[in-house]
């Protein structure tokens, strides 16, 4: 294999020598996200329910 | 389907969809929700709060692909039937998936949007969680391009530099908002992000103050994990200030914690860190027994990679207190699972650390392997002709290098 340059070496060197930053390196812990939530109640208000049963009511009459 | 019955059984199924998910089972709402889905319903508003609870559901169970789906679903919807608040909820939610997705670039629109919306709403609560969405955002970005690319030792790169101080900014934006609010819950969330961002950054005082504040909130609301995350967090900051004791007393309540919580992967870390907090500090006999704690339960977690670092610590370790038997042991161990898992670099370690210690226990070694010889032209160029013996010992003088923690990947 070709030689190595001093350069490529000094990579490797820092590669091998134990550091804290690779002691430390990948334990940090993050809180959670938030996810913002919807609910069928908030949207189905009582004033739906109520317009829903109504055409129900004559949907049925209807018929 | 008669209308009326189609309206009623799919506001039924969903509302089973949500009181599952509320109650944890996501699997099983997801098919609630699914099939109130499949039903139908005329009214757009409840079927944007379907589409909007399916998205998160698969967001929690780490499907992402689909919960972009259905937020995108959400945001067309939302905008369609002109809900402003609805179009607000789902761009955050869109967001925050954008980002898990590594997409920064989109996730940062969205969550813009998000802010707009609530601004424009005076929408004080939708503010500050557009905030910490942005911050969080920023942060996966920064960290993100340090550790793709390789710098050199000493100074962030620009851009990683930019997004972690964007990222702090916008903690802090959102901090001002939910401290006005007396929102503690999400105080104690900036603050934990906060630190993080901070020890990223290398202002590890500041990471120290604000792990500080989120320990503090942990245990006004009883939060055991995240008291525990903030005794890790606060051990990880301590290391980098060069406080080993103080590190070693944070990392031992994670310990505790993690026992307490049972959770073995957490408590496979804590042993871990404490192993090398006790190197830093050269009590070999202390780190040995931390690091052999987290062997046995990398083993029984059949974590290869944590095995092999395990093995490598404990090569260290034993050749630090001069016991080269079990310090080959481990080397040996070390070089068959970096080989195992593929990881060169390791490999490489392995080989150098196994060539040490052959020469100290007066045995040639010879091999014809190209990895072999590659490492001798390593040694020649950089400690003259002889490779030296106390490489290894420059874990006994570790020097603080201003890089981020994350930097380097090669132990992943």
């Amino acid at each position: 294999s070709q030689p190595m340059t001093g350069r490529q070496a000094a990579e490797l060197q820092s590669k091998v020598v134990p550091s804290k930053q690779i002691l430390h390196s990948d334990n940090m812990e993050m809180e959670p996200e938030t996810m913002e939530t919807k609910s069928v109640t908030d949207y189905f208000s009582k004033l739906h329910m109520g317009s829903l049963v109504y055409s129900c009511t004559s949907k049925r009459k209807n018929k | 389907l008669h209308l009326c019955r189609m309206e009623a059984s799919c506001l039924e199924l969903a509302l089973e969809g949500e009181r599952l998910c509320k109650a944890g089972d996501c699997r099983a709402g997801v098919s609630f929700f699914e099939a109130a889905v499949q039903v139908g319903t005329e009214d757009l508003k409840t079927l944007s709060a379907i589409y909007s609870q399916l998205g998160n559901a698969y967001f929690y169970l780490h499907e992402y692909a689909k919960a972009l789906e259905y937020h995108h679903h959400d945001l067309t919807l939302a905008r369609t039937i002109g809900d402003l608040l609805g179009e607000a909820k789902a761009s955050g939610n869109l967001g925050n998936t954008l980002k898990v997705l590594g997409n920064f670039e989109e996730a940062i629109v969205c969550c813009q949007r998000h802010l707009d919306i609530s601004r424009e709403l005076n929408d004080k609560v939708g503010e500050a969680r557009a905030l910490y969405n942005l911050g969080n955002i920023y942060h996966s970005k920064g960290k993100n391009v340090a550790s793709a690319r390789t710098h050199d030792p000493g100074e962030l790169p620009d851009d990683v530099k930019n997004a972690l101080q964007k990222a702090a900014d916008y903690y802090e934006e959102n901090l001002t908002i939910v401290t006005e609010l007396g929102d503690r819950a999400a105080q104690g969330r900036a603050f934990g992000n906060l630190g993080n961002t901070h020890y990223l950054l290398g202002n590890f005082r500041s990471a120290v103050l604000a792990h500080e504040q989120r320990l503090l909130i942990a245990k006004e609301f009883g939060d055991r994990s995240a008291e525990r995350r903030a005794y890790s967090n606060l051990g990880n900051a301590y290391i980098f200030l060069g406080e080993f004791e103080t590190a070693s007393e944070y990392y031992k309540r994670t310990l505790q914690l993690a026992r307490q919580l049972k959770d073995r992967a957490v408590e496979a870390q804590a042993c871990y860190s404490l192993g090398n907090t006790y190197t830093l500090l050269q009590d070999y006999e202390k780190a040995i027994d931390y690091h052999l704690k987290h062997l046995v339960i990398a083993q029984e977690l059949h974590d290869k990679i944590g095995e092999g670092r395990a093995c490598w610590s404990l090569g260290n370790a034993y050749t630090a207190l001069g016991n080269h038997d079990q310090a080959m042991h481990f080397a040996e161990r070390h070089l068959e699972i970096s080989r195992e898992v593929g990881d060169r670099s390791g490999e490489l370690t392995a080989r150098l650390n196994l060539s040490d210690l052959q020469m100290v226990l007066g045995l040639s070694y010879s091999t014809n392997t190209s990895m072999m010889s590659e490492s001798h032209v390593v040694e020649n160029s950089l400690n003259g002709t002889r490779p030296r013996v106390g490489r290894r010992h420059s874990m006994e003088n570790m020097e603080l290098m201003k890089l981020t923690p994350e930097k380097v990947q090669n132990w992943n």
